[in-house]
């Protein structure tokens, strides 16, 4: 009987990495990326100092900006994912975070009187993390006694109540929002808009491995249990409330760190919108059309609404002689789309790519042993 | 021997409702008093008539959302969508000078106000009934299996049709300007007075809410439906189609609530985000009430209505806008029914 020689330790990570192949290829091409557009469209990733006000001009800027956008979009969807699709809780509220993210850094930032601007900063980020942990284990412990509609309603209302009180807040303008105009020079998202893209770069990379690795663990096959037949998981003897409400707070936080990279690039507009039903809709939508509770589908889903909406929202496009607007209808696009998805399209992308997957290995060979379903 | 005592405790619906019901008028008196002149018992007074109107067009909606989940465990979120819908139709089709001419056209075919405004609100009824049965025949029957996805379904179609209203409507708020029978007269209470159209949606409210008691309790179609909500499953294993049953109380509920928004609106006027205001306290509503129980949306759309109208009286602070407690009222009691008895007033402990 022959015994395969023990691999060497190099020799492990180089198939780690052959195995993962595709992941490393595009993050490699996004680490890239600022610097490719640059040098394609002949344009600076960087900012230029034009008299005493600091510009940054031309395509390369302009794709870091909306990758940005892609990252802190994904990370909301990927977050909403953790609690919807490797849960199967369903929350109507997750927007509520979104805000926080925004809302709490820029009044730290803007109001928070502290003569440091990087000690404001930092201080800005705790305040968003801790007002997410406390909100998610809030939320979290009233999952305890709401399942299902009851608690896709409760969520609803509490981020409905975080709508109506800063669309009512003097301090941040009301309804017309506010701008953060100190923000550290560093990670500004005019002056030096390439280091906040390498931060949400990062970011976004690290939520993706750490939501790989949850699910993969002990703690990821207790949560998909729960989503599957929450008593079940009881009886074997699972505490089924704090595995929910771990999964809970993890995907709070991620959202508000979203909601940073969002308030970041978009300093100027901090407005109730980010607390909007909106945002809520777009998570649902994206992992859906992505594939529910797989790994890359918020991700694809995220990316490709998001490139979708830069590319056709200020269209305006002719049938028979009328022209529409397309930015105008938008919402209604989108709305069309999120019905169709889900009476046709249940899956999404990455779901049915599995699901095809299997179904030739099927055919071809007919008595294989059933797979377990994919998360891929 | 009969031994049934009356016992004082939270599980007593009796018990619930009064001291709910105590509560709030207390509140009410409170909110309606000042500091410099006491209690005000004509303020009081008419505060409690425009609860009253607030409560039963909040009926209209929550019944149908309360039939619905009920039967069929789908909670209805397009509702709010459907009585917009009523309010536009009938706003547009009455008031000839505004809106789309489509429905100028239609509205000047009727050069009586009164007769017009009968027309508008049959028109209205109508639409939302037929846009209740497309939404239950085509987009939610292949979900029945999946009722995550049949919540996300509704939720979307409710963006949809907001997208459309706004859409054909856009998004200025109007208000009702054509005068009817109806809303050309006053009436006194308490010394205060007030347009007679209150007096007749309290009056539309109470008589649907009879009749939809009758329907349920007096009606075959009522038996079937009550024990649909029972167990429907049981009831098809009877040999009733309940399948047909669904459709036709999804559109009696959307058609409900399109009613609710076109006698609303001579005195509400429009605006794009009455359906979500109305959907949201329409839920509270349900909630408290207890999901699926008939009594106890009834109940407690009233108690919702005395609510709103008790906190828009309410002084409020000077850097928050007014109009947030008509807004916010309905979500932190929604929140804390939620939180203290998720099963309501009527509700069975779950």
């Amino acid at each position: 009987m022959m015994i395969n020689p023990p691999k060497s330790r190099t020799q492990e990570i180089l198939d780690v990495l052959w195995e993962h192949k595709v992941y490393i290829v595009i993050v490699g091409l996004l680490v890239m990326l600022p610097h490719l557009i640059g040098w394609l469209t002949e344009s600076s990733p960087f900012a230029t100092a034009r008299g005493a006000t600091v510009v940054l001009r031309g395509q390369s800027g302009v794709w870091q900006a909306i990758f940005i956008e892609v990252f802190a979009l994904a990370i909301f969807v990927m977050s909403y994912n953790l609690m919807f699709g490797f849960t199967g809780v369903i929350s109507f509220g997750h927007a509520l975070f979104f805000g926080i993210g925004g809302y709490a850094l820029g009044i730290v930032l803007q109001f928070g009187g502290i003569e440091n601007i990087d000690v404001a900063f930092f201080a800005g980020l705790g305040a968003v993390f801790g007002l997410c942990i406390v909100f998610g284990l809030f939320i979290g412990l009233v999952s305890l006694r709401l399942r299902g509609v009851y608690f896709a309603i409760f969520t609803l209302a509490v981020a409905q109540i975080g709508w109506y009180f800063v669309e009512n807040w003097a301090l941040t303008g009301r309804d017309g929002g506010f701008s953060i105009k100190t923000v550290p020079s560093w990670i500004d998202s005019i002056q030096s808009r390439i280091n906040l893209y390498y931060v949400a770069l990062v970011c976004f990379v690290l939520v993706f491995l750490f939501i790989r690795r949850l699910v993969n663990s002990p703690t990821g096959a207790v949560l998909k249990a729960i989503r599957e037949n929450e008593e079940r998981a009881k009886a074997i003897g699972y505490n089924t409330l704090t595995y929910k409400l771990f999964s809970i707070v993890v995907a709070s936080v991620m959202a508000g760190l979203a909601g940073v990279l969002h308030g970041l690039l978009n300093k100027q507009g901090i407005s109730p919108q980010l607390f909007g039903v909106n945002y809520t809709v777009d998570a649902l939508l994206m992992t859906i059309i992505g594939g529910v509770g797989t790994f890359t589908g918020p991700v694809l889903g995220a990316t490709g609404l998001h490139l979708a909406d830069v590319a056709f929202r200020d269209r305006i496009i002719e049938i028979g002689g009328v022209s529409i607007q397309l930015s105008d209808s938008w919402a209604l696009i989108t709305g069309l789309i999120f019905v169709l998805v889900v009476l046709v399209f249940p899956y999404g992308i990455v779901g049915t790519y599995y699901r095809v997957k299997l179904w030739i290995k099927k055919k071809t060979t007919s008595q294989a042993p059933p797979a377990p379903p994919p998360h891929g | 021997m009969n031994t049934k005592s009356f016992s004082f405790n939270l599980s007593n619906p009796v018990v619930t409702i009064s001291l709910l019901f105590g509560m709030v008028f207390a509140f009410g008196i409170y909110a309606t008093s000042s500091p410099s002149s006491g209690i005000n018992p004509s303020l009081f007074g008419i505060t409690l008539v425009s609860g009253l109107f607030q409560g039963m067009l909040l009926f209209l909606v929550a019944s149908g959302l309360s039939l619905i989940f009920g039967l069929m465990d789908i909670l209805n979120f397009a509702q709010g969508a459907y009585f917009m819908i009523g309010a536009y139709m009938t706003w547009d089709i009455q008031n000839l000078d505004t809106g789309v001419p489509f429905f100028n056209n239609i509205g000047s075919a009727f050069p009586d106000p009164n007769i017009r405004f009968l027309v508008a609100l049959i028109i209205a009824v109508v639409t939302g009934g037929v846009l209740g049965f497309i939404l239950e025949r085509i987009l939610l029957r292949p979900l029945y299996s999946r009722p995550l996805f049949q919540l996300v379904l509704t939720f979307g179609v409710s963006l949809i049709m907001l997208e459309i209203i706004k859409a054909v409507w856009g998004t200025n708020s109007n208000a009702w300007t054509s005068t009817i029978w109806l809303n050309s007269g006053t009436f006194s209470i308490f010394g205060q007075q007030d347009t007679t159209y209150r007096l007749f949606v309290i009056a539309v409210g109470a008589v649907m809410m009879i009749a939809i008691a009758l329907l349920l309790r007096r009606t075959k179609l009522g038996i079937i439906v009550r024990a649909g909500v029972e167990d429907a499953e049981m009831v098809s294993a009877l040999g009733i189609n309940v399948r047909a049953i669904f459709t036709l109380i999804f559109t009696l509920g959307c058609a409900l609530a399109a009613f609710g928004g076109a006698v609303a609106t001579p005195f509400l006027g429009v605006k794009f985000t009455m359906g979500s205001e109305f959907l949201l306290a329409a839920i509270a509503a349900i909630v408290l009430g207890g999901l699926g129980s008939y009594e106890g949306t009834a109940i407690a759309s009233i108690l919702v209505g005395f609510m709103w109208s008790f906190t828009q009286q309410f002084g409020v602070r000077p850097d928050i806008n007014n109009g947030i407690w008509f807004s916010i009222t309905p979500m932190l009691l929604l929140t804390m029914i939620l939180l203290l008895r998720p099963s309501g007033i009527f509700g069975k402990e779950r």
